[in-house]
């Protein structure tokens, strides 16, 4: 079965700004897949142009193997989007503009729309200007969630909820892919990411720096030591993939490469471990990594090889 | 004072933010009032046409609820006509000037939220209120101080024109004020205008009915503390301090007021709508009509009132008119048709340049919606971006038919009723509605630039001002028909003073509609803009 969404050196300009710079990103049929990026790197971009609203200047866009850009209206029946930055009609009730939208997309399910609401807990009589960011955010989300799209497009849907909204939010995520929806989410939130993708893509400055799962993703980065041995540790300093290292009394901590793992703990054994601590690497920290990398010195060549898309 | 802390830097802000529109403001009002000083004194040259002038309006209800009552026509000069014919728009120019950028500085900054992030940081309380005011008033000294040179230069007595200008200031001033506790009250920004409209609206009527009885009620209005200035017929200054002394009063009040609230909402509390959309807002058409829906009710009424206002006076011309030839050259030189039907087929064509307006704002709708991020939503659906357009441009169509079968309705239905012949109202409603193809070539015009060229499509407003200029100030101006040929109006049969043609007709139709298909083209091939 054909990709959902694939995007093969995407390239799209604004004048002198390459947003996107050889873009790569291929979302699965039923998956839900993870889309990060540090701000300003290119989401928002990608999706309006996945949506056939901007058209790329260079490299493919496929959407349900077709072309956005030619084909948008009949792309558009099978898919639902939600904007990162959520802008209503401020003179309509909220309620309306979920029947108006649902409608203009081919109609939505009566009795969803009522329960998500509910579980949202939205006032749909109120006007659109009276809304907080979050309460236009669960408008946007209720017209899209309560369609039957088969893929749902959420740009950064869940920035101005609070923790218990966060949390309707991940349960109806994973109905809609129990249903066999496909979702491209863009996030911030690990905890939500962790909980809902199956695989992610990263990107920085217009380009893909990775992609995979999880797992793959968490073997791709480095693992944390923390030893203290009877002989000195120095010489591990000098070991290919070692990184950080740092002596704090009889106390050596370190980060080594995923492939240098084995190497390092032979160099250990000699030494006579006393005490060993080793930790895998937090999303926090592989996110921080992918993000700040070619900014700060946690930049590795690694990033390069990375960039290859999975099929 | 804390409370004005940072006042310095949100004035700064302020002109920083409107470095186009406040210019854009000034220049265009002074302009306007400029220009219309400048065209009188060809008309009135000697004493004679003047004494007429003054004999025609004195007496005549409908000439004084539109111009004003009149002060000193009883010892007329060529100041108290420039009094008569400008005071009341230049007035009203200066308050629309304070509602709309007073409210773009206060309320509507709350709408979006934006002054939750300017209060957090070291600003006092009123200090954004405060820069908003300062500036805006400012902007209308210069406008003031303009105006009183150009009235100078133009060759009218200079105390008369220092205190014609500064009754405009006058006004602003008021206004100012009027929008700031308008501000306070309403929960949103574009309620706060309307609270400010409303305020204008009774203004006009009180000194309307005051003027006309010659009662106590003028006093009750700003409008007519402005006009008893009496420039040009022994300026009476003091008046002026009630206005500036009211404006002042309700900023202070608006300050108390912004003490007693929340930001972000206002005293008047929101209501509660409906929690589902009825079958007919669910299409791109139905929700078009939905959002144009208020613009077009309130533009209908207003521009019937302005028709009333010219239906009124039509069978007045004839006496006005009798021996001033310019004037009668300005009604335009047509052969064979009578004087009343000449003036009002120049009233269709004046209306005709109102609905050109709303026709453009109309327009504008599908820019401001994409601009918004609005439609982003929409056409992330199954639906084409040329028929999203559509959908807006077919109720804009709509609209102007309405806007211009209102105007005709209004000033049909007041001529009916001085002349007796009750015929008048369709016969004026269809002589309006023959606009209407060259009002939607100005709206096609909108729409190409929109898709062709969409960073310019506010340029769009520059074919009103060519409009107007050519339209209403060409023959007083002697300008070059070619010139005048420019705007699309002057290809109307100006009915019902000449005879219908059906070929103009149909030619700017086509026009309007391979513009706007151009415009639709433009859109399919571009990008959406956030």
């Amino acid at each position: 079965m054909a990709a959902v969404i694939s995007c093969t050196d995407l390239v799209k300009t604004f004048g002198p700004t390459r947003a996107l710079d050889g873009l790569m990103l291929t979302v699965e049929p039923g998956e839900v897949h993870g889309f990060l990026g540090p701000n300003g790197s290119g989401k928002t971009v990608t999706l309006r142009t996945v949506l056939g609203l901007l058209r790329a200047d260079g490299g493919s866009v496929r959407l349900f193997d077709a072309d956005p850009w030619a084909d948008a209206v009949e792309l558009h029946r099978r898919l639902a989007y939600v904007p990162g930055d959520t802008n209503l009609w401020p003179n309509l009730t909220g309620g309306e503009i979920i029947d108006i939208l649902g409608s203009l997309r081919g109609g939505l399910r009566d009795e969803r729309r009522d329960e998500l609401i509910d579980r949202f807990d939205l006032d749909p009589r109120k006007k659109a200007r009276a809304y907080s960011k979050g309460n236009r955010q669960k408008v946007a989300l209720v017209a899209a969630l309560a369609s039957d799209a088969e893929l749902l497009l959420l740009d950064e849907p869940t920035s101005g909820l609070d923790p218990l909204m966060e949390a309707v939010f991940q349960d109806c995520i994973v109905e809609a892919r129990a249903r066999g929806c496909t979702v491209l989410l863009s996030s911030h939130i690990l905890a939500e990411v962790e909980r809902l993708c199956d695989r992610v893509t990263i990107i920085r400055e217009g380009r893909t720096v990775e992609t995979g799962t999880l797992a793959d993703l968490r073997e791709l980065t480095r693992t944390s030591f923390a030893v203290t041995t009877r002989r000195s540790p120095a010489a591990l300093e000098r070991l290919e993939g070692v990184h950080g290292f740092v002596i704090d009394g009889d106390e050596a901590r370190f980060d080594v490469d995923t492939e240098a793992i084995d190497e390092v703990v032979a160099a250990l054994a000699p030494l006579g471990v006393t005490a060993l601590v080793s930790s895998p690497p937090t999303l926090e920290q592989l996110f921080l990594r992918q993000y700040s990398a070619g900014r700060s010195e946690h930049a590795t060549p690694a990033d390069s090889t990375l960039a290859s898309p999975t099929p | 004072m804390s409370t004005l802390t940072g006042l310095g830097r949100m004035t700064r802000l302020v002109l920083r933010r409107d470095r186009v529109r406040l210019p854009v403001w000034i220049v265009g009002s002074s302009a306007f009032l400029v220009i219309s000083a400048l065209s009188l004194p060809p008309l009135y040259k000697d004493q004679a046409s003047i004494d007429q002038y003054a004999a025609l309006t004195r007496g005549n209800p409908a000439l004084i609820a539109m111009a004003g009552p009149g002060y000193g026509m009883d010892d007329p000069n060529i100041g108290q006509i420039l009094v008569n014919e400008v005071q009341l728009w230049g007035c009203i120019l200066l308050a629309l000037m304070s509602m709309f950028l007073v409210n773009r500085h206060t309320r509507a900054e709350e709408d979006v939220e934006r002054a939750d992030v300017l209060r957090s940081s070291v600003v006092g309380r009123h200090a954004p209120t405060a820069a908003a005011l300062i500036a805006v008033t400012a902007a209308e000294a210069v406008v003031a101080v303009i105006s009183a040179v150009g009235f100078v230069a133009s060759g009218y007595a200079v105390t008369g024109s220092i205190a014609l200008a500064a009754s405009f200031l006058g006004l602003g001033i008021v206004f100012v004020g009027v929008t700031a506790v308008a501000a306070q009250i309403s929960g949103t920004g574009r309620g706060a205008l309307g609270l400010a409209g409303i305020v204008l609206g009774a203004s006009f009527v009180l000194r309307a009915l005051g003027d006309i009885g010659e009662n106590a009620l003028r006093w009750l209005s700003p409008l007519g503390w402005a006009q008893a200035v009496r420039a040009f017929a022994g300026e009476a200054f003091w008046t002026l301090g009630l206005c500036v002394g009211f404006g002042f009063g309700l900023v202070i009040a608006a300050f108390w007021l912004s003490t007693q609230r929340n930001l972000g909402s206002g005293l008047l509390p929101g209501r509660l709508g409906r929690s589902t959309a009825p079958q007919w807002m669910r299409s791109p058409v139905g929700l078009a009509f939905r959002l144009h829906r208020a613009s077009i009710a309130s533009w209908s009424i207003g521009i019937a009132l302005f028709g009333a206002i010219y239906g009124s006076i039509a069978n007045d011309i004839e006496e006005m008119i009798a021996d001033n030839e310019i004037y009668a050259d300005f009604l335009a030189q047509l052969q064979g048709a009578s004087l009343v039907d000449s003036f009002l087929a120049t009233s269709i064509n004046l209306l005709a340049l109102l609905a050109t307006a709303y026709a453009i704002s109309a327009a504008l709708r599908i820019r401001t919606e994409e601009g918004s991020g609005r439609a982003e939503p929409i056409l992330a659906g199954p639906i084409d971006r040329a028929r999203w357009a559509m959908s807006h441009l077919i109720v804009a169509v709509v609209g102007t038919v309405l806007v211009m079968a209102s105007a005709g309705f209004g000033l049909g239905l007041a001529y009916a009723f001085v002349s007796g012949d009750s015929s008048q109202v369709l016969r004026m409603v269809g002589a309006a509605l023959v606009t209407v193809p060259a009002v939607l070539v100005i709206a096609g015009g909108t729409v190409a630039l929109f898709g062709l060229l969409p960073r310019m499509a506010l340029a769009a407003w520059g074919f009103l001002a060519v409009a107007v200029l050519v339209g209403i100030f060409g023959q007083l101006l002697r300008l070059p028909q070619w010139s005048r040929d420019l705007s699309p109006l002057s290809y109307v049969p100006g009915l019902p003073a000449e005879q219908m043609r059906i070929l103009p007709l149909v030619m700017l139709t086509a026009l309007a509609v391979a513009l706007t298909a151009a415009g639709l083209v433009g859109l399919r091939v571009r990008d959406v803009r956030a």
